[in-house]
């Protein structure tokens, strides 16, 4: 999924950002309340992850905006807070959960994959195209009993193509939806990393799956004898 | 919680009082009929006594005559002696009736104590007071006199007496109730204000204690759950743990003096010493971390010695933080002014900056535990907003004051006065 994560205290967010980018989703971590409004207008994200305490715009208002704006997607307030009536406040800004510092981050993985379930483009812990399945819990492809573990960047790509199967997709749109907001991949990142996915799937026998189309993008279309 | 402590303190308040009132009052109301009855009583003695003397008892041809004609009341040629004697009658000394006045009396004279109230009729409320007097003549007796009063004027001062008591003691009791409500009031007030900043203090502290907690946490589980990648990832990761853990060590160091009850120093700290010479040493070991900040640090001490008698440890963090906040706030170039003047019963210490100074709408907060000025929360050089408060509270406890003038960008200044010696 691709997430919002704002928390003014990087001793704080870059654990959180390490480890949500480690489990496979891609994250945008920010330190204050006015980029992350910004990043808010320009994106579409599957999941907000908002600190309550921000200097300036509090994580509250901040969400109360973004339910203002009409949009949906989830979202998930850290704060040292915990009376009765801060949670109440909370959840009628318009946030689906509450996590009270100091946060656990294995509880807040399993909050991170539940919210996940919710968003409009959850369809399943299983990604599936023909007999090829991608396991988002565990990053692991599965096709004929065989099992391939991946690493977080090749299943987000993996999960990218298996959500718009047979689309040809550009590289600038790969590397819009893959790479964070604030790093700049080089030019060739997107082809290596299509490579590495490809090595992977060739334990399953499923490397030539991913086409390229040359001088647009590539498009995951399964043989259709596999079908 | 205050509301019931509030009602419990008045009820015991009217309780108490209530019954301290109560017992008083009818203390004063049983002194007040006996004492009506022993002067009614003495009253009465005084008449019988004077029909008595009035009886004549002589020797006459060899028998002794008895002459009840001069007897007031009783006798046909008497003066009347009282208009409110109900009855009198005479007896013999065999308890035989003789002659009588009044109500028609029994023929024999039954045993009994020489003072009686009784009933007028079955019927009436109006009681009679009754004496028997033995009269002796020569220390022989020679009969009986008995005599009543109505005992009315009594009753009526005791009846006047007991509507007074009975009006004026719920509305004592009303009284006192409503006191005890006030005084309830009064006295939960400053324990409320205290309950309410304790409130505040606990939210604040325990807000200040998860952040770093969170962050020493997550970064420890990071740490765990991730594979063993990158060595100087983990290194760094490490590194902000221990970073954390010393913050949050130092925060706790703050609540636990800020939470320490200071409200007297105790005599062994307290010392006596020259204010001017120790600010000079203060100066000469605070100076490096100025100049490593690149800014200027200006001094003015009197040549008098100015005593003060102070904690030098606690008015040394007091002028540290001060020095501190003045470091941080003011942008390289600056500068920092520490002044020393006294007048005549004060020893004022300046410590001036020519920094971003403080917002005048902040100013009045500062002192407040975790108060922060907005744009001073950031990381660079975030504290907790406990700094301000630790010397306030070290300023109060040597019975000194403390005042604050800020302009925006022009500067801030903190003055701070001891009594001196």
């Amino acid at each position: 999924m691709r997430l919002l994560l704002v928390e003014d205290d990087p001793a704080q967010l870059d654990p959180l950002h390490l480890v949500l980018s480690e489990v496979g989703h891609v994250v945008d971590a920010v330190t204050d309340a006015e980029t992350a409004q910004w990043l808010i207008e320009q994106k579409d994200y599957d999941l907000l992850i908002l600190d309550w305490m921000l200097p300036k715009i509090s994580g509250v208002s901040l969400c109360h905006q973004y339910r203002s704006a009409g949009k949906t997607a989830p979202v998930l307030m850290l704060t040292a807070k915990d009376t009765t009536i801060d949670k109440v406040t909370a959840l009628d800004a318009g946030a689906d959960d509450y996590l009270v510092k100091p946060v656990d981050v294995v509880e807040l993985l399993a909050r991170v994959r539940a919210l996940g379930r919710r968003s409009p483009q959850w369809i399943g812990d299983t990604l599936s195209i023909a007999n090829l399945h991608l396991h988002l819990t565990t990053l692991k492809v599965e096709r004929q009993q065989t099992q391939v573990q991946l690493s977080g960047r090749e299943s987000q790509l993996l999960e990218y193509f298996l959500r718009r199967p047979y689309q040809v997709l550009t590289r600038e749109q790969i590397e819009l939806a893959l790479w964070e907001w604030g790093t700049e991949p080089e030019s060739n990142a997107v082809a290596s990393q299509v490579r590495r996915l490809r090595q992977r799937l060739q334990a399953v026998e499923a490397s030539d799956w991913i086409e390229t189309i040359y001088g647009v993008g590539y498009r995951l279309s399964p043989p259709p004898q596999s079908a | 919680m205050f509301h019931r402590s509030r009602r419990n303190l008045a009820r015991w308040f009217t309780w108490s009082m209530g019954s301290i009132l109560v017992s008083f009052a009818s203390a004063v109301y049983c002194i007040e009929v006996q004492d009506q009855l022993t002067s009614f009583d003495q009253a009465l003695l005084d008449k019988i006594q004077v029909m008595a003397a009035s009886v004549e008892y002589r020797y006459h041809r060899g028998n002794w005559e008895l002459n009840l004609e001069h007897v007031p009341l009783l006798g046909s040629n008497s003066l009347p002696l009282d208009s409110n004697l109900v009855y009198a009658r005479w007896y013999n000394e065999r308890g035989q009736l003789v002659q009588f006045v009044g109500a028609f009396p029994s023929e024999q004279l039954e045993e009994q104590p020489t003072f009686q109230t009784i009933r007028l009729s079955e019927e009436s409320s109006e009681l009679l007071r009754q004496v028997t007097f033995p009269v002796t003549h020569h220390q022989i007796l020679i009969g009986y006199l008995q005599v009543a009063i109505s005992l009315s004027p009594v009753q009526e001062a005791i009846a006047q007496m007991r509507l007074f008591l009975s009006v004026g003691v719920p509305v004592a009791l009303g009284a006192i109730t409503l006191t005890g409500w006030y005084l309830g009031g009064r006295a939960m007030y400053p324990i409320r204000n205290a309950y309410d900043h304790l409130q505040r203090f606990t939210a604040n502290a325990s807000h200040e204690l998860r952040s770093p907690l969170s962050a020493i946490l997550s970064n420890a589980q990071v740490g765990l759950i991730l594979p063993m990648g990158d060595g100087q990832i983990q290194r760094d990761r490490l590194s902000q743990i221990v970073k954390t853990a010393k913050e949050m060590s130092q925060l706790v160091d703050q609540l636990l003096f800020l939470s320490r009850s200071t409200e007297y120093l105790s005599p062994e700290v307290l010392k006596q010493f020259d204010f001017g010479v120790w600010l000079e040493n203060l100066a000469v070991d605070y100076a490096p971390k100025l100049e490593a900040q690149q800014l200027q640090l200006q001094t003015q001490f009197p040549l008098i010695p100015v005593l003060i008698c102070a904690d030098p440890d606690l008015l040394r963090q007091a002028i540290v933080n001060l020095l501190d906040n003045a470091c941080k706030y003011t942008p390289a170039g600056g500068q920092v002014c520490l002044r020393l003047s006294t007048s005549v019963r004060f020893a004022t210490l300046e410590i001036a900056d020519n920094g971003i100074g403080i917002p005048p709408g902040d100013l009045p907060h500062i002192f407040e535990r975790f108060y922060r000025v907005d744009s001073a929360r950031n990381p660079e050089t975030g504290g907790f907003g406990l700094g301000l408060s630790i010397v306030d509270q070290i300023v109060k406890v040597h019975r000194g004051q403390i005042r604050v003038s800020s302009t925006v960008n022009r500067g801030t200044t903190f003055t701070l006065e001891f009594p001196l010696l």
